[in-house]
């Protein structure tokens, strides 16, 4: 990504990642690709997850979940998802305690306390509306019905939701920038 | 920082202890001596962390060494900017064109600044390039990087001691301990 303009991250922790990637020559790429997992009975694609960054270099993908314990869940579930319809891709999952290793590694962690948890995300209201899959839960019965099984499925482009999840997420990223701006020594609560 | 003059009552509990360690350096001598016999090896460690390890590794092999000493900068940005680059603060004394080269690291994590450094000691055409590290500690690996020779693979906890550090503090320690959390956590709320 270097030399580009900087995506707008949805989670200031993100942002920090990338800084860290660009420090150590790592190229990447920030939410590039869609893996469709659920569908419904007409093959409609119904849920989808977009990992947050893309390391071409090693093609490893990378999600951050420096969030609260039931986003974190969700999450856990829908990679689970992943893992199983698109055994060839390779992620990593990287929770809060990995990010705050990795300041604690870097002499930051307070910076660690203030982007994760609430003082570094987006607030309740757009976590809850930017994914729709908060009120289908519990577990959605999943329907891979048109979906071949191996799921060699083309990585498409963003799900059609995924442009006003990007729009709330380019608002709210600011305002979490900025909190964590002006909150240096505040302790997160993931 | 320290909470008390001595260093060792900052210590949860010693991961490894100096007898360990030191029977580990010899049979980790005794392999490159063999692995290496009748070649020109020379070892490339990474200050400042490797130190100790490097000066117990050179003097359990046999065979002729040369030794090179190397530092480069750590990541340290913050929210609010830029930190740039990795930088080399001390490169090679000397050419290691077709030379048989041994990186020797106290510990790999995120493999990001080795993938750093493999990257640039290949630029130098070596006749090989090849990993010695004491510490693995695989829970916290981003870049995938075979290492050719491990001496411990630990638990995915914060350690000090035996050249590792916090805040510049603990690398003299003769064993290696986890870093009791109060330590770095009243650090974090300074």
């Amino acid at each position: 990504m270097t030399g580009e303009a900087a995506p707008s991250f949805a989670h200031a922790s993100e942002a920090e990642m990338a800084r860290i990637l660009d420090f150590y020559g790592i190229r990447w790429e920030y939410e590039p690709h869609t893996f469709p997992i659920l569908w419904n009975l007409e093959g409609g694609v119904v849920e989808s997850f977009s990992p947050d960054f893309y390391l071409g270099d090693l093609d490893l993908y990378l999600e951050m979940t420096t969030l609260r314990q039931r986003l974190v869940r969700k999450k856990n579930r829908k990679l689970r998802r992943l893992r199983e319809l698109y055994p060839d891709v390779r992620i990593k999952l990287f929770y809060a305690r990995d990010f705050r290793a990795l300041m604690l590694k870097y002499g930051k962690l307070a910076l660690a306390d203030a982007l994760t948890g609430s003082a570094g995300q987006a607030g309740p209201r757009d976590v809850d509306v930017e994914d729709p899959t908060v009120a289908i839960e519990p577990e959605p019965v999943v329907v891979p019905a048109v979906q071949p099984a191996t799921a060699s499925a083309t990585i498409t482009g963003p799900a059609p939701a995924t442009a006003a999840r990007r729009r709330r997420r380019r608002r709210s990223t600011q305002r979490a920038n900025q909190a964590a701006m002006m909150t240096p020594d505040r302790s997160g609560n993931d | 920082m320290p909470t008390s003059p001595d260093l060792s009552a900052d210590i949860g509990e010693i991961l490894l202890t100096e007898d360990e360690i030191q029977a580990k350096v010899a049979e980790l001598g005794e392999r490159i001596s063999a692995d290496y016999a009748g070649k020109h090896l020379t070892l490339v460690s990474v200050l400042k962390g490797s130190l100790p390890f490097m000066a117990d590794l050179m003097r359990a092999i046999s065979i002729p060494v040369r030794i090179d000493l190397m530092e480069v900068s750590s990541y340290g940005g913050t929210a609010t900017e830029s930190s740039g680059l990795v930088r080399i603060l001390k490169d090679l004394s000397a050419s290691i064109a077709d030379e048989d080269v041994l990186i020797v690291e106290d510990i790999i994590d995120t493999g990001l600044t080795l993938n750093y450094l493999i990257r640039y000691l290949r630029g130098k055409s070596p006749a090989s390039l090849r990993i010695c590290t004491l510490l693995d500690k695989p829970a916290r690996r981003l870049v995938d990087i075979p290492v050719d020779y491990t001496g411990f693979t630990i638990p995915d906890q914060f350690v000090v001691g035996y050249g590792l550090d916090y805040g510049e503090i603990y690398r003299n320690l003769r064993f290696v301990g986890v870093l009791r959390r109060e330590v770095y956590a009243s650090g974090a709320e300074g």
